[in-house]
């Protein structure tokens, strides 16, 4: 039931609104391939005040490797960097996908008492902002004593509210059925878990992986609190640090820094509609 | 529906345990440090705390910032959105431009900032445009105009996301409401604002909540381009400063007082949505 009325304007806008928001990745990639001497000279042209315009710079003197070759083999401060924010990542989807889906099962597949007052308090919980939940984490994690260690970073994000939410609105919609036409042989909940339950939110757990990586993968408030050792810290937190005095290399490392989640935006882009779609709580 | 109670406690039981744990317990058990001095005795202040951190100079402004750049994003989000996703309709809901509009949500806003420092410098692209429509140049990356391309950051990466939500809701309504509307003589903006705005309010509700909510998290984007000026001093900072010095009572306090003001403004929202419905 879609109007398809003509309307060049909005075909217009949008392209041009498309361009707006994915020029400034494209642009990261392309300055990527510039000399370093020439990024570099680039770079240090800007905060003039003298009134003289930036030059737009669209086309290189060749273009070269040069960023990479010195983020990936000679000078090693980036990679380690990146492989913290890898090493936090994998580890929080890791313990996601334990604890993540069988709470989300267990909100959605079984009738018992307080179940609603349980996903109201997950939704409660999922609407706070920020500022009022990282308190209780940081109090938990000093009594625990791990501060300043990765669990700091990690175990929290375990829990996040918004996937349960998320995966439960989409296991909340699964017809019966279909768990009747698996476990005809009276296999149990454990079995229609693991056959059944997961294999059929295949999508929404796509898009729970991806939203999640990214939501760990450019993390800022928590490593930044909680952990005070800087060879420790993520790229996400280091990055405009190391740039500051490494302009020659900055738009290599940025494009690197995108890289995972372009290619799992690629990847899972029509599961991550579906994941956005299913946030209207209805 | 599974019936097993065994079963139900090995799935709910190590979710539970966490959430209890890292959010609700502390949460609950937090108000301890909201109400005593922090001293060794450990004595009891009653709200102390609480005065003295709603006359603090930094808290103040940290929550008037917060507000305030929420209250810019959110409705620009907001009305973007629902203008993009009609759009969008119109052109049969290409699949390709809502991919691209949510690209830049999973983006690194940090990876952003070199891109941003360049548009926005003082001889960049944004004073090249603002030059064309005979403005005069500004700086934008320092004082109070830092604050524009910050919330352009923020707008940048998460347009994309109201955008999805609302075109969905927008699929829904049926196509012979507008050709009775047409027939009645309704013209373009009025089918719109009469018709696709009262029946995605649920949808566009929601959609104010989250971007509402999510907007208190600028803190992000300003840290990369690395404003703590008095502009943009928001109640993460401050929040971050008292973790540092293990200021428990600073910290509960500033967040119990912030959520009540959240939960004060959802309802003043939600009343308000219910209201508006019960009119409609």
């Amino acid at each position: 039931m879609i109007r398809s009325r003509k309307h060049p304007i909005a075909a217009i806008g949008l392209t041009l609104l498309c361009a707006l928001l994915l020029l400034p990745i494209a642009f990261t990639f392309f300055y990527s391939f510039f000399p370093k001497t020439e990024m570099q000279a680039y770079l240090a042209l800007r905060g003039r005040y003298d009134g003289s315009w930036l030059p737009i710079l669209l086309s290189p003197k060749l273009f070269s490797l040069r960023q990479y070759y010195t983020i990936l083999i000679e000078d090693t401060v980036y990679l380690r960097l990146f492989f913290n924010s890898l090493y936090y990542t994998v580890t929080i989807l890791l313990g996601q996908a334990v604890f993540v889906p069988a709470m989300a099962c267990g909100l959605s597949r079984f009738r018992f008492r307080g179940r609603e007052l349980l996903f109201f308090t997950v939704l409660a919980m999922m609407l706070m902002p920020f500022q009022v939940t990282q308190v209780p984490n940081v109090i938990t994690l000093r009594i625990m004593g791990l501060m300043n260690t990765s669990w700091a970073v990690v175990l929290p994000m375990w829990f996040t509210p918004f996937y349960i939410f998320l995966l439960r609105q989409f296991m909340i919609g699964i017809p019966s059925e279909m768990f009747e036409a698996g476990m005809v042989d009276g296999a149990g909940a454990i079995r229609g878990y693991f056959y059944v339950l997961l294999p059929v939110c295949r999508p929404v757990l796509g898009a729970a992986l991806a939203l999640s990586f990214a939501d760990s993968w450019n993390m800022v408030e928590q490593p930044l609190v909680y952990l005070q050792n800087e060879a420790t810290r993520p790229l996400s937190v280091m990055f405009n640090v190391l740039t500051d005095t490494r302009a020659d290399i900055a738009f290599a490392g940025a494009a690197l820094y995108i890289l995972p989640t372009l290619i799992l935006y690629f990847y899972f882009q029509e599961d991550i509609l579906l994941g956005v779609q299913l946030s209207d709580l209805k | 529906m599974f019936r097993d109670k065994r079963a139900l406690a090995l799935f709910l039981g190590p979710g539970l345990l966490g959430l209890l744990v890292f959010y609700l317990a502390p949460f609950a058990g937090g108000v301890y440090y909201s109400v005593t001095d922090g001293s060794f005795r450990n004595a009891f202040v009653g709200l102390d705390n609480y005065l003295k951190v709603w006359q603090n100079e930094m808290f103040q402004v940290g929550l008037r910032n917060t507000l305030e750049l929420s209250l810019l994003c959110a409705p620009a989000i907001f009305v973007l959105s629902f203008v993009i996703a009609v759009l969008l309709r119109d052109l049969g809901n290409s699949t390709f431009f809502r991919n691209a509009m949510l690209l830049p949500y999973l983006m690194p806003s940090s990876a952003m900032i070199l891109i941003w420092m360049l548009v926005f410098d003082y001889g960049g692209v944004f004073n090249r445009l603002m030059g064309l429509f005979g403005l005069p140049q500004q700086i934008w990356m320092d004082g109070a105009l830092l604050r524009l391309p910050v919330i352009l950051l923020y707008i940048w990466k998460n347009l994309g996301y109201s955008v999805v939500i609302f075109t969905s809701a927008l699929q829904v309504i049926p196509q012979a409401l507008y050709e009775y509307a047409s027939l009645e003589g309704a013209g373009r903006l009025r089918q719109e604002t009469a018709i696709t705005l009262p029946l995605v309010s649920p949808t566009a509700f929601l959609i104010f909540v989250l971007a509402w909510v999510n907007a208190f998290k600028i803190f992000k984007e300003i840290y990369f381009i690395g404003g703590a000026y008095a502009d943009l001093y928001t109640l993460q900072h401050f929040m971050n400063n008292h973790f540092a010095r293990i200021n428990y009572q600073y910290v509960t306090t500033a967040a119990y007082t912030f959520a009540a003001i959240v939960l004060a403004i959802f309802a003043v929202l939600y009343v308000t949505e219910l209201r508006r419905r019960a009119n409609v």
